[in-house]
């Protein structure tokens, strides 16, 4: 990653948030989350898309004004970024779309802690330019959607054997599926699940235990 | 001693440009929202109270410091039951909850209006299986219980407090229209 900057391509840092670097799956950050809200689709799919957007905004905030940060109070800084652009999408969506907010609302406020953002906003934003932090926060944004909605996908069809609070099969759920247990079973069978794709298809050695990829 | 000048400089900065974003944004939106609320708040008061073709606001209350009012609903002069807003004080927020009580004083229906209880269990109290326990009860079982049952309000497993903040907000709002009507419906 501190290669030269030119030669950091957009696709791959999307390629990089949803697959390689998976916050979820490979980089294993923010997890409360993602067992906390992935009882189903439709909730994981709210979460996601806020992140995404607080990712993004945060993200390019950050690179904008990395100048004005100084190094020794970086972390309260970026805090208060990510708290504005919180606290921003909050009130403008209870004004504005307010029966997405019924929906959305309790998620919003929960992402000012969430590791994944912080994290990106160190390793990433505080060093680059705008464009590929705003790249950046578009993948590991969609990364984090798409592993909350794939996690809500098998949880919510094996424990309550529906999809987006749709019935679709008729025989007895496993409800532990739907209880936090199940939702760390998920999440670490699909862990494994993504170690072996990679493995198996990309040459990759999977995630090893103490090795950070930066 | 530079060092430290420039480290309050640069929080400084940051702090007082996001806080006034986060006012200006505010200041902007405040008053949409206090008016949409009004509206919504109108439409829950006449959805809970379909067989009323008038509701008058007879009153106003205070619940851990939050105002609340209260309605009369009344078809051709007549009164057909009670509607009043109430609070219940909740895990991490307070839920605001509309509740419609009939003229023998049980409760008809509740509806939440507002909560920022945990999603996946806290705002399980938003279900309608949770509502549905309320109907019919009088104040003496406004009580929550962990065991199964019908006669007083069970709990949602995971979210006690919760159940228990909506159970005691409206049995606080019960036990005042009670007070204020009962010399009338007796």
């Amino acid at each position: 990653m501190s290669n030269a900057e030119s030669r950091i391509s957009y696709i791959g840092l999307i390629k990089n948030g949803i697959f390689s670097e998976n916050p979820v799956f490979r980089v294993a950050l923010s997890l409360c989350p993602a067992v906390a809200v992935t009882s189903g689709v439709k909730n994981g799919f709210m979460m996601g898309i806020a992140v995404l957007f607080v990712q993004i905004m945060a993200n390019v905030t950050i690179s904008i004004v990395k100048k004005f940060i100084h190094p020794k109070v970086r972390i309260p800084s970026y805090m208060f970024i990510i708290a504005t652009w919180v606290t921003v999408t909050d009130l403008s969506m209870a004004a504005f779309v307010r029966d997405i907010y019924a929906q959305m609302g309790l998620y919003i406020k929960l992402i000012v802690a969430f590791a994944i953002i912080l994290s990106r906003a160190e390793l990433f934003a505080s060093k680059q330019k705008v464009m590929p932090s705003f790249f950046d926060g578009l993948g590991n944004g969609m990364g984090f959607l798409f592993a909350l909605v794939i996690i809500g996908f098998f949880r919510e069809l094996l424990g309550k054997g529906s999809l987006w609070g749709y019935p679709i099969v008729n025989t007895k759920p496993l409800l532990i599926m739907v209880l936090p247990t199940g939702g760390f079973f998920a999440v670490g069978l699909l862990m494994g699940l993504f170690n072996w794709i990679d493995m198996k298809f990309f040459g990759g050695g999977g995630a090893k235990l103490g090795e950070h990829r930066h | 001693m530079k060092e430290m000048i420039k480290i309050t400089a640069s929080l400084v900065i940051i702090f007082v440009a996001a806080g006034l974003i986060m006012a200006v944004v505010f200041a902007k939106t405040a008053p949409i929202v206090k008016i949409k609320k009004e509206q919504e708040e109108a439409a829950a008061r006449e959805r809970m109270m379909p067989d009323a073709d008038n509701i008058i606001e007879t009153g106003k209350w205070e619940l851990y410091g939050k105002k609340g009012k209260y309605f009369e609903g009344k078809k051709e002069e007549e009164t057909t039951g009670y509607l009043i807003s109430t609070y219940g004080k909740g895990y991490s927020s307070y839920i605001s909850i509309l509740v419609s009580v009939g003229k023998d004083m049980k409760v008809k229906e509740i509806g939440i209006l507002e909560h920022a209880e945990t999603p996946g269990l806290g705002d399980e109290i938003e279900q309608d299986y949770f509502k549905k326990r309320f109907a019919g009860k009088s104040l003496e079982q406004l009580e929550v219980v962990k065991v199964e049952g019908t006669d007083k309000i069970q709990a949602i497993s995971g979210a006690t407090i919760s159940s228990r903040a909506v159970t005691n907000g409206v049995r606080e709002s019960v036990k005042l229209l009670k007070e204020k009507y009962s010399e009338v419906t007796e």
